[in-house]
C-alpha cells in the first residue's frame, strides 16, 4: 500500500518537475524575446528620434546655404565669415553622417560611399582655405564656387538614396519586429496552453484531493462512529504506551473519563500490577521488539483493573498500525467477567454431571462386583455339594441352581463390561496366538449348549489357513463366543457353522462367519440388533433371556480391535454374522499349555498350606476343596496376618489373595520374601481375578511363583498343588511370562470343563469367560474404586 | 590643493563679478567673438535688447561639470559649462521657457522648469577642450543624462542642442 503511494508520489513529483521546467523554459523564451523586442523598439525609436531624414535633408539645406554663402562671398555681396561659418556647419553635419552608427547602412552602400568620399574630399580640400587668411580665401573663390556646385548631385543622391535605404531598413526592422512579435506570440500561446494544461491538471488534482479528503473524512467519520459505538473498549496508544484515544466503551469498562485517560500510560492505568508484570514477561514481546504482532500474539486474556480497583478478566486484541508520526497500538478490550462466570458455571455443571455419571457407574460396578462375590461363593459351594452323595432329585435341583447362578453371573458380567466400556477403560492387546486353538476352544465351549438344542456345531477354514497371528485373542474369543452362543441359542435342530478365512493383503485380516439355520432376523430389525439392551421379541429370546447387551458389547470389542462386525439374515432361513479384524500373521504361535491333560497325578502328598484370603466364603470354599484332598489349611484373613503366619511356621505353599484390606497380596509376598521367616522361600501362589499381563508381571516381581484364577476350580487348584507337592513348581517354569501362563490357565480350565461335560454333566460354568470377565471386573473395580475403603471392595478378590 | 584653492578663488571671484554685474544692472560688452546672443524676456542686456556673450564672459559665469554619455557621441564625455539656471539669472530672464536655436537654425524649446541647479548646462568644453563649429561647437545645451535617470527620456534628449548660437526667452 505504502509502496504504491510512494510510486504515485514519485510519478507526480516527476510530472511536476517536468511541467515546471517546461514552463520556466517558456517564460525564459518570452523574457528573451521581450528583451529582443525592446531592443528593436529602442533601435526604431532612436532611429526616429535621431531623425535621420531630417539630418539628410538638413545636410542638403546646409550644403545649399554654404554654396550660397560662397557665391555671395565670391561676388562680394556676402561676407567671408558667413561662408566660413556655413562651411563649418556642413563639415560638422558630414562628420555626423560619417561617424554616427545610425548611418552605417548609408555608408555601406557603394554609390553613396563614393558620394560621401567626394564630399569629404571637397571639405578636406576647403579646410586650409577656410582656416587661412581672408585674402587667400577670396583668391580661391573662383575655384571653390564650381567645386561646391559640383557636389550637388552627390548631396542630392545622399538625400534620396539615403531616404530609400532608411525606408528599407525601417521596413526590414519592422518586419523583424513583427516576426519577433509573432514568435513571441507563438511562445506565449504555447505558454498559455501549458498554463491551461497545468491549470487543468491542478484542477484535476485539486478535485482528486478534495474527493480523497472527503472520502478520508467519511471513512474517519465512519470509523469514529464504529469506535464510539463499539461495545468493546478501544484504546489507542503510541509506541511509549501513552493513551491517545479512549472510546466511550473504554470509559465505561474502566470507569475513567476520556480526558483522564489520555496522556497516561495505559499499562499503569488499566492493569493491576500482576498483569503488568505478566505483560513485560512476554505477552508484549512484539512491543519491545518494535514489530507487528503475529496473529497468535494478538489475542490474549489478562486481568484488567477498573478505576475503582476492581480487577476483572478481560480479553485483549492488540495490533499495530504504522502512521507518519510513528507506530500506534490499537487494543480492543472486552470485559469477559460474564463469560468467565458462565464458563465456570458450565464447568461446574459439567463436573457435577460427570460426577453423577461416575457415581452411577461406580454404583453399578460396585454393585455388580459385590453381587459377583456371593454368586461365586454360591457356585463354588454348589460344586462342593457335588462331593457329597446326592439323590437324583437333589442333583437336579443342584443343576437348576447352578444354571440360574451361571445365568445371573453372565448378566452381571455383561453389565460390568458395559460399565467398563463407558468408563473407557478397555484396551486392546496385541500378542501371538493360534487361530485354530482359539476357534476350537470357542466351539468346545459352545458345544454343550449346541448339543442341548439339538444343533450340530462345526468350524472350518475357507481357503488357506493362517494359524499364527498377532492380535487380541481374549476379545476375539469373547465376541466369537457371543456370536456362536447366540447362534446355538436361536437354532433348534439345525446347524451352526463357524467359517474362518484369511482376507486382505497377506492375510492381514481374519474374517469369521457364524452361519446358522435358525429363526433368522427380520429386515427391519437388522439395524438395531447391535444396539444396547436390544432384545427382539421372540419366544426364543425370551426363553434364552439375557440383557440384550451381548451384541452391543461384541460390536464395541470388534471396534476396539479395529475391525468390523455385521449380519445378514433371512427370517426362517437362518442368519450369518460376520466379523473382520486386522491381525498380523507371524511365523509361529507361542507354545501354549501342556497338550492333553494327564490323569490326575497320584498319589498326592498332603500339604501344609497357608490360605491368605479376606473373604469368608472364598476361604470356606477353598478350605473345603483343599481339605477334601487331604491338605492341611491354615487361614489368614489379610496380608499382615499372612506375613505373621508365614514367619512363624513353615508351610509347603501359600495361597495368596491379591486384593485385601490391611495389606494386599503382593505387598505381603514381598514382605515374606524379604524377611527371613520360616516360610520365606516356599512357593506363593497368587489367587486372583487379576489376569492382565502387566499385573501378573507385578505379582512375579513381588516374589509370587504361580497364579490361579478365581473362582477356584477344583481341578486347577489340585493340579497346581500336585505340582508343588511333586516339587514341579519351580518358579521359572511356572511363571515364564504372563501370556503363556494365562493361555495355559485358560486352556486347562476349558479342557477341564469340556472333560466334565464329556462325562455326562449337563451344565458347566464357562470358566474361560468367567475368568476373563472376572479379570475385567477386577480392573474396573480398581480403576473406579480407587480411594474407596479397602474393605468395601476387597472381598471378591 | 593649491590648484584647487586657486580654482576656488577664481570661482568666487567669478561669482562676485557676476553678482556685481547683476547688481550693476547691466552686462559688459563682449570683447572677443560673440558666441551666444540672448533676447526676449530678459532684463540684462548689452546690445540693444539682446545680451551678447563671448566665450570669456561665459567662462566667467559659475561653471559646472559632469560626465555623461549621449546618443550623438561615442562613450562617456565630460562637459563643462555654465548652468542654464545661472545663465538665465545672469540675463535676468523672467519667461516661462526659452527657445534655443543652432547655427543651422535647428531649434528646441526648454521650459523654465529645467533651469535648476543640477540641471542642463551650456557647455563650452568637451573633454576639457573648446569645440569648433566643425566639431558641432562652439556651445551645446546638454543635460546630465547619466547623473539623473529622469533625464533619460526622448523629450529631454530632444531638448539637447549643439552649435547653439542664440536663445530667445519666451514670455
Amino acid at each position: 500500500m505504502s509502496e504504491l503511494l510512494g510510486r504515485q508520489r514519485n510519478r507526480s513529483r516527476f510530472l511536476t518537475g517536468v511541467t515546471v521546467f517546461a514552463l520556466a523554459l517558456c517564460l525564459g523564451l518570452v523574457a528573451g524575446l521581450g528583451w529582443v523586442v525592446k531592443r528593436q523598439l529602442t533601435e526604431l525609436e532612436s532611429a526616429s528620434s535621431d531623425n535621420l531624414q531630417w539630418t539628410l535633408s538638413q545636410a542638403e539645406v546646409e550644403y545649399l546655404r554654404m554654396t550660397l554663402a560662397i557665391e555671395r562671398a565670391a561676388d562680394g555681396t556676402g561676407s567671408l565669415s558667413e561662408a566660413r561659418r556655413r562651411f563649418d556647419v556642413l563639415y560638422s553635419r558630414m562628420a555626423t553622417l560619417e561617424s554616427s552608427t545610425a548611418f552605417d547602412a548609408l555608408r555601406a552602400d557603394p554609390g553613396l560611399a563614393e558620394s560621401l568620399q567626394r564630399i569629404r574630399e571637397f571639405l578636406e580640400g576647403g579646410v586650409p582655405l577656410v582656416d587661412g587668411s581672408d585674402a587667400g580665401l577670396r583668391n580661391a573663390m573662383p575655384e571653390l564656387v564650381p567645386a561646391a556646385a559640383a557636389l550637388e548631385p552627390d548631396i542630392r543622391a545622399l538625400g534620396l538614396e539615403g531616404l530609400a535605404i532608411f525606408t528599407e531598413l525601417s521596413d526590414s526592422r519592422r518586419d523583424q519586429l513583427v516576426r519577433t512579435l509573432l514568435l513571441m506570440a507563438g511562445v506565449l500561446g504555447v505558454l498559455l496552453c501549458g498554463l491551461v494544461l497545468v491549470a487543468g491538471i491542478l484542477l484535476g488534482l485539486a478535485r482528486n484531493s478534495s474527493r480523497r479528503s472527503r472520502e478520508a473524512l467519511e471513512t474517519a467519520e465512519r470509523l469514529r462512529t464504529i469506535v464510539e459505538t463499539s461495545l468493546d473498549a478501544i484504546i489507542v496508544t503510541d509506541a511509549a504506551g501513552i493513551i491517545r484515544e479512549f472510546n466511550p466503551a473504554a470509559e465505561k469498562v474502566f470507569g475513567l473519563a476520556r480526558s483522564e485517560a489520555r496522556g497516561r500510560v495505559a499499562a499503569e492505568l488499566i492493569l493491576p500490577e500482576e498483569s503488568a508484570r505478566e505483560l513485560s514477561g512476554g505477552l508484549l514481546a512484539f512491543w519491545d521488539e518494535d514489530r507487528r504482532p503475529s496473529p497468535e500474539e494478538r489475542h490474549f486474556e489478562l486481568a484488567a483493573r477498573h478505576s475503582s480497583g476492581r480487577v476483572f478478566p478481560a480479553e485483549f486484541t492488540i495490533d499495530r498500525a504504522e502512521q507518519d508520526e510513528g507506530p500506534v497500538f490499537v487494543a480492543v478490550i472486552r470485559d469477559i467477567s460474564g463469560r468467565k462466570a458462565a464458563e465456570a458455571g458450565l464447568t461446574q455443571a459439567r463436573d457435577r454431571a460427570l460426577a453423577g455419571e461416575r457415581a452411577k457407574a461406580e454404583f453399578l460396578a460396585v454393585m455388580s462386583h459385590e453381587m459377583r462375590t456371593p454368586l461365586n461363593g454360591l457356585l463354588g459351594t454348589m460344586e462342593l455339594l457335588r462331593d457329597h452323595s446326592l439323590t437324583e432329585t437333589q442333583s437336579d435341583l443342584l443343576d437348576r441352581m447352578q444354571s440360574s447362578g451361571r445365568l445371573l453371573l453372565g448378566l452381571v458380567n455383561d453389565v460390568l463390561d458395559l460399565a467398563k466400556f463407558e468408563a473407557g477403560k478397555m484396551r486392546s492387546e496385541v500378542r501371538p496366538f493360534s487361530v485354530d486353538r482359539l476357534v476350537e476352544g470357542v466351539v468346545e465351549t459352545a458345544a454343550p449348549l449346541a448339543a442341548a438344542n439339538g444343533n450340530t456345531l462345526s468350524w472350518s477354514w475357507t481357503g488357506p489357513s493362517v494359524d499364527a497371528v498377532l492380535g487380541d485373542p481374549r476379545r476375539l474369543r469373547q465376541v466369537l463366543l457371543n456370536l456362536v452362543g447366540n447362534a446355538v441359542k436361536f437354532t433348534r435342530g439345525g446347524s451352526v457353522e463357524l467359517e474362518v478365512e484369511a482376507v486382505g493383503p497377506q492375510g492381514a485380516e481374519l474374517e469369521f462367519r457364524v452361519i446358522d439355520t435358525g429363526i433368522g432376523i427380520a429386515e427391519e430389525h437388522m439395524d438395531r440388533i447391535f444396539e444396547d439392551f436390544e432384545t427382539l421379541d421372540s419366544s426364543y429370546a425370551r426363553e434364552a433371556g439375557g440383557t440384550g447387551l451381548g451384541l452391543g458389547i461384541a460390536r464395541r470389542l470388534v471396534r476396539l480391535m479395529g475391525g468390523e462386525i455385521g449380519a445378514e439374515s433371512e427370517p426362517g432361513e437362518g442368519s450369518l454374522f460376520w466379523l473382520r479384524v486386522p491381525v498380523r500373521p507371524i511365523d509361529e504361535a507361542p507354545e501354549t499349555a501342556a497338550p492333553a491333560r494327564p490323569a490326575r497325578p497320584a498319589p498326592r502328598k498332603p500339604l501344609d498350606l497357608l490360605l491368605v484370603e479376606d473373604n469368608e466364603i472364598n476361604r470356606f470354599v477353598a478350605r473345603a476343596m483343599l481339605e477334601a484332598e487331604g491338605h492341611k489349611v491354615t487361614e489368614a484373613v489379610n496380608g499382615r496376618i499372612g506375613v505373621d503366619c508365614a514367619a512363624a511356621h513353615r508351610f509347603d505353599a501359600i495361597l495368596m489373595d491379591i486384593s485385601m484390606p490391611e495389606m494386599d497380596g503382593p505387598e505381603a509376598a514381598r514382605l515374606i520374601r524379604a524377611g527371613s521367616g520360616a516360610s520365606a522361600r516356599v512357593p506363593i501362589i497368587a489367587v486372583t481375578a487379576h489376569a492382565l499381563p502387566e499385573e501378573i508381571a507385578t505379582f512375579r516381581e513381588a516374589g509370587m511363583d504361580a497364579c490361579i484364577s478365581k473362582p477356584l476350580e477344583r481341578e486347577v487348584l489340585m493340579e497346581t498343588l500336585a505340582r508343588i507337592g511333586s516339587g514341579g513348581l519351580a518358579p521359572a517354569a511356572v511363571m515364564p511370562g504372563p501370556a503363556r501362563m494365562i493361555a495355559r490357565s485358560n486352556r486347562t480350565q476349558s479342557q477341564a470343563a469340556w472333560k466334565t461335560m464329556a462325562v455326562g454333566k449337563r451344565w458347566q460354568l464357562r470358566p474361560d469367560t468367567v475368568f476373563i470377565r472376572d479379570g475385567r471386573v477386577q480392573i474396573i473395580r480398581l480403576a473406579i474404586g480407587a480411594g474407596q475403603p479397602d474393605n468395601s471392595a476387597g472381598g471378591a478378590s | 590643493m593649491q590648484f584647487l584653492n586657486a580654482r576656488s578663488a577664481a570661482a568666487w571671484a567669478a561669482i562676485a563679478l557676476a553678482a556685481g554685474s547683476a547688481a550693476a544692472g547691466e552686462l559688459a560688452a563682449p570683447q572677443g567673438t560673440p558666441v551666444l546672443a540672448i533676447d526676449g524676456a530678459i532684463s540684462e542686456t548689452n546690445d540693444g535688447s539682446r545680451a551678447v556673450f563671448d566665450l570669456a564672459m561665459l567662462e566667467a559665469l559659475p561653471a559646472a561639470s559632469f560626465e555623461t554619455s549621449t546618443s550623438w557621441t561615442e562613450g562617456v564625455q565630460s562637459f563643462t559649462g555654465v548652468t542654464l539656471a545661472a545663465l538665465m539669472e545672469a540675463v535676468g530672464a523672467t519667461g516661462t521657457g526659452l527657445r534655443a536655436a543652432a547655427i543651422n537654425d535647428y531649434a528646441v524649446d526648454i521650459p523654465a522648469g529645467d533651469w535648476v541647479a543640477g540641471g542642463p548646462i551650456v557647455a563650452y568644453l568637451r573633454n576639457g577642450e573648446t569645440m569648433s563649429i566643425r566639431d558641432k561647437g562652439p556651445l551645446w545645451i546638454i543635460y546630465p543624462f547619466d547623473g539623473n535617470p529622469e533625464y533619460q527620456s526622448e523629450v529631454i534628449y530632444s531638448r539637447s542642442i549643439w552649435q547653439l548660437d542664440r536663445i530667445t526667452v519666451t514670455e
